[in-house]
């Protein structure tokens, strides 16, 4: 159910008219099938995430299907759109020889990006990365991606040995610090990574809810109706505070991405 | 032209930290501590010597902050 749904099945229901307030719960995650395959149902975040790919890949084609020297229009756009990827987020990180993984990290920040800002635009108001499948399966694309490029740089053996060895630790203490450090790299990493999207996205979108839930709840020509009218201020304000934390998200997952690539392509930390 | 790191009055100054510094710092914390707190724990279970979980916690997040020292603070 999206924000609209809610505020519908929500109904009638008010201030004083005895039943409770419609509190936004986990069940507001879950989606009804749009259409089924066999057992695999096609619901409204698949249908997002499909959106947002057919997005990118559609915008990018169409903005540089005639590039020419001097951009005009939407390659002007998209230029600025890959230029502002590549100078915030690729550069700071691992530098000009970096610049064979920009169409990587734009194609996973605007992907990101656009999956997150669907959380604001209406009729969706839904972020499918607050679905935990979606963070987790991006997080394993840019896991093997890192580990592979690890091993390809450093060679198997180099490469573990760096993920396992601290640096600048004594050599007395690597027993005990070694473990923490292959733990820290192989399984915190990606797990955090994906979290932080994740949990983001789930508490915004909440957010959201129980603020446009309460501000129909209240809304009744009592005393109800004040605290109705600070609701939807603060439900202004929260997205407002989205529109940032939408963009910082996809911003933050691209920079860890860069970062854990510069730390595979390097040998010394 | 002057010398890496050196700043406007010549005096050096420490590069500024990368973005990924503090999420390294933090996913070691959680390492340390869920690495030596489960192992402390897995002991306590075979010998019903429960302050071992406790004990796995703190040595864990002890060693990440040695970590933390080795890798960050002295560079």
């Amino acid at each position: 159910m999206s924000d609209v749904q809610v505020i519908t099945t929500a109904g009638g229901c008010h201030l004083f008219s005895g039943c409770g307030f419609p509190a936004p719960s986990y069940q507001d995650f879950l989606f009804e099938p749009i259409f089924t395959i066999g057992r695999f149902q096609f619901t409204k975040p698949i249908l997002l995430i499909l959106l947002s790919m057919a997005i990118v890949v559609v915008f990018f084609a169409l903005a540089f299907w005639k590039p020419k020297p001097v951009p005009r229009g939407l390659q002007n756009l998209a230029e600025l759109g890959i230029l502002a990827v590549r100078d915030q987020i690729l550069r700071p990180q691992l530098g000009s020889k970096g610049d064979r993984y920009l169409p990587f990290l734009v194609s996973l920040f605007f992907f990101i990006w656009l999956m997150n800002i669907f959380e604001l635009i209406p009729p969706i108001l839904f972020p499918a990365t607050s679905k935990y499948a979606v963070p987790l399966a991006l997080t394993i694309i840019v896991w093997v991606t890192y580990i592979s490029i690890g091993i390809r740089h450093q060679g198997p053996i180099g490469y573990f040995k760096n993920m396992a060895v601290p640096q600048g630790a004594p050599w007395w203490i690597l027993p005990l610090l070694s473990p923490i450090e292959l733990l820290s790299n192989i399984i915190v990493r990606p797990f955090t990574l994906s979290i932080r999207l994740f949990a983001n996205m789930l508490a915004g979108h909440l957010l959201l809810l129980v603020f446009s839930a309460a501000t129909w709840y209240l809304l009744s020509p009592t005393i109800g109706l004040l605290f109705s009218a600070v609701s939807f201020i603060v439900v202004l304000l929260v997205t407002g505070l989205e529109v940032l934390i939408t963009l910082l998200q996809a911003f933050i997952f691209t920079t860890l991405t860069a970062f854990y690539i510069s730390d595979a392509l390097e040998s010394v930390h | 032209m002057s010398a890496p790191g050196a700043g406007r009055d010549g005096k050096y100054r420490p590069p500024p930290p990368r973005e990924g510094t503090g999420w390294a710092i933090v996913s070691y914390l959680i390492g340390g501590m869920a690495l030596y707190g489960g192992i402390g724990w897995l002991i306590g279970r075979w010998t019903h010597i429960a302050v071992l979980f406790p004990i796995g916690l703190l040595l864990g997040m002890g060693l990440a902050l040695a970590m933390i020292i080795f890798r960050f603070a002295r560079q």
